[in-house]
């Protein structure tokens, strides 16, 4: 998917957006890294911390095995 | 699970804390706004998970409510065991809801403190939001011209036909006629 498409939706990121949350995980359940996500270093930061967040919340896995 | 305190909920970014002190426009404005996401215990009957939701807006007070969702069950990515209630408790169910408000920073220790008392809250979240809606509008389709955007396509309307008209024998036989002719 090309970068622009989820700059666009950074713009509104949320951790109960899980959806969205679950495009930037690898199977495993991990967040992917800037260089295979795309993102701007600050989006990259908010990703990380609504996916902690949606952890927390149990509406993500923490690890999938 | 690693072990994540209560207190160490309210994570305040500074992004969103920054976006959150708009332009004051009125008193009511000038307050921060919050987020409550809470999970209720699936032991809670479906009919009772609203005056629990009733208990939290209480424990809110003279917040201004901005938003809420109602909550709905749903399947966690994960089993959630408490044993702060004497026994240790698992649930892999719960009912997930949020409430955005508007509260003075300084009555937020109180909340928090109602909210941990509720014992059918499993979970809570509690973040600086901005007030505006987070949720992402779906995306419309981009097209390369706009000309047929929402526009039927019309199948071009066919000539009436014409309407025949009854001749008889006598008039066909002489326009024959003087057509041989």
């Amino acid at each position: 998917m090309p970068k622009e498409t989820y700059v666009a939706h950074f713009q509104r990121i949320d951790y109960k957006d899980t959806e969205v949350l679950k495009k930037f995980l690898n199977p495993h359940g991990k967040i992917m890294s800037r260089r295979r996500t795309g993102l701007s270093a600050s989006n990259q930061r908010l990703l990380a911390q609504a996916v902690k967040r949606a952890r927390f919340m149990a509406l993500l896995p923490y690890i999938v095995r | 699970m690693a072990e994540m305190s209560h207190s160490a909920e309210v994570e305040l970014s500074q992004a969103s804390v920054s976006e959150s002190r708009a332009p004051a426009r009125g008193k009511q404005e000038t307050r921060p706004v919050y987020e409550v996401g809470f999970h209720i215990a699936p032991t809670v009957p479906e009919d009772g998970v609203a005056a629990v939701v009733e208990e939290i807006r209480t424990a809110l007070g003279e917040a201004e409510i901005i938003s809420e969702h109602f909550p709905q069950k749903m399947t966690l990515a994960y089993t959630v065991e408490r044993s702060d209630l004497g026994h240790r408790e698992k649930s892999n169910e719960a009912y997930f809801g949020f409430i955005k408000f508007a509260l003075e920073r300084q009555a937020l220790p109180a909340f928090e403190d109602a909210l941990r008392a509720i014992k059918d809250v499993l979970r809570f979240l509690l973040i600086e939001t901005v007030r505006e809606e987070l949720v992402a509008a779906p995306r419309r389709a981009v097209f390369s011209s706009d000309r047929l955007e929402g526009e039927t396509i019309k199948t071009p309307v066919s000539a009436a036909p014409e309407e025949k008209v009854e001749v008889s024998e006598e008039e066909l036989d002489k326009s024959i006629e003087a057509l041989v002719n």
